[in-house]
């Protein structure tokens, strides 16, 4: 992914367990505040008119 | 643009994740409105495909959660 | 060359004489210069047809999978390593076949050449290294070595690695080869300058999937960009399309591609999209310590689990 030139960062994984709620907590501010300092995504986006 | 937000995807395993998730609205946590979650059956059904499509689709950010 | 390819007819000429084999998959002369083509070779007086020189860039395990009976295919190094692969994935049996070695010095560059001549190419002959480039008005012999393709300029494995016979000694193996230069070249840029790098790389691309068609790891019955419930990949030629069809094809090759170039040599265009694959082999091999198709034994590494595997990217 990086190395095609989307942004570092747009794509996150992490690994929470069923009883880890206060982590996923953490992980989504965390993937969501990583994801505005990246601004929109604009590179690979289909920006012409879907034809159904 | 101050008043953009994110929309992420998110991947998330139906048996740890999506169940940290439920723990967390039963718990009443609250955290931010960014995600849209897609449950999988098991982190292991996550293809490159479904995140290429995310972001062809419009999404700022995927985050993929076993 | 001559030796080698007598000796290739000879032990064809064996195999199906003594029906150890239904079939031989090899190549014979193409009509156009340089363009060798595939050819099943069913009884002993077809041997003859048979050709080896620098033009067999086409992976001749391609026409393996799933294939039923005896068959015999003359295999240089990539294509064994190739063969090894299948037969790691299930998609023929080791007992099935009849490996014909043939060690392997490269093939050459048919862009290039053609390239460098302002006339049509009539004719390429070969020997001792040398070739010579005919046309209509002009004739030329150049170093062979000058005019290999990429990928056979780096390859560090030219010798077949499983065969039942060998057609001609091996030759030696090139060392102290940096096979990953032009990886490291595009590591070296930024994020933007990358994008911007495959949005040029990718922009000739008319999505015909000669590459596709051409790799022998590419046997899946139905292709992803052929689902259309659901459709994952538009057919069109949008740029991001386009992109995720070439980043994809490379994700399915990952950990599998041996870098033998059928789908650079086969793309109507000219993209080298083996610049995807080759960043795949590389982290393969840096955090694996694998190459792809050296011996059908061994589980190839995304196939395996080890507690030492890589994981700093998960939070």
């Amino acid at each position: 992914m990086e190395h095609m030139g989307i942004e570092p960062g747009r794509l996150q994984f992490s690994w929470v367990s069923s009883a880890e709620s206060t982590k996923f907590v953490s992980v989504v501010n965390e993937v969501t505040d990583i994801i505005k300092k990246l601004g929109p995504n604009d590179r690979f986006v289909k920006k012409d008119v879907r034809v159904a | 643009m101050s008043d953009w937000e994110p929309k992420i995807v998110a991947f998330l395993c139906n048996w740890c994740s999506y169940g940290a998730a439920d723990l967390a609205g039963v718990g009443r946590m609250e955290y931010p409105a960014n995600i849209r979650v897609i449950r999988i059956p098991c982190t292991g059904r996550m293809s490159p495909k479904f995140f290429l499509a995310a972001l062809r689709e419009g999404a700022d950010g995927v985050w993929v959660s076993g | 060359m001559t030796a080698t390819i007598d000796r290739i007819k000879e032990i064809v000429r064996g195999v199906l004489t003594d029906c150890r084999v239904d079939l031989v998959i090899g190549f014979r002369k193409g009509t156009v210069a340089m363009m060798n083509e595939p050819c099943f070779i069913k009884s002993p007086d077809e041997a003859d047809q048979l050709v080896w020189d620098s033009n067999c860039g086409i992976n001749l395990a391609n026409y393996l999978a799933n294939r039923t009976g005896k068959i015999g295919i003359i295999a240089k190094g990539c294509d064994s390593r190739n063969i090894a692969t299948h037969i790691i994935e299930n998609k023929i049996q080791r007992d099935q076949l009849f490996i014909i070695g043939v060690p392997c010095q490269g093939m050459v560059d048919r862009r290039r050449i053609i390239a460098m001549f302002d006339g049509e190419v009539r004719e390429v002959v070969e020997s001792d290294g040398r070739v010579t480039v005919k046309g209509a008005d002009f004739e030329k012999t150049l170093e062979k070595s000058e005019l290999l393709q990429q990928n056979c300029s780096l390859c560090t494995h030219r010798n077949p690695v499983i065969f039942d016979e060998m057609a001609a000694d091996p030759v030696e193996e090139q060392q102290n080869v940096d096979r990953y230069a032009d990886v490291k070249e595009i590591e070296a840029l930024d994020s933007g300058q990358r994008w911007e790098y495959f949005e040029k790389l990718l922009e000739p691309c008319i999505r015909c999937y000669a590459c596709r068609n051409a790799c022998p790891l590419c046997y899946c019955p139905t292709c992803f960009v052929d689902e259309s419930r659901p459709q994952w990949v538009g057919k069109s030629q949008n740029p991001v399309d386009v992109r995720t069809f070439h980043f994809l094809r490379a994700y399915h090759c990952a950990g599998r591609c041996t870098d033998c170039g059928a789908c650079e040599r086969v793309c109507p265009v000219g993209i080298n999209m083996r610049v995807f694959t080759k960043k795949l082999e590389k982290d393969c091999f840096e955090n694996f310590g694998w190459e792809a198709g050296l011996s059908p034994d061994v589980r190839p590494p995304l196939d395996t689990y080890s507690p030492d595997d890589p994981d700093d990217f998960i939070k």
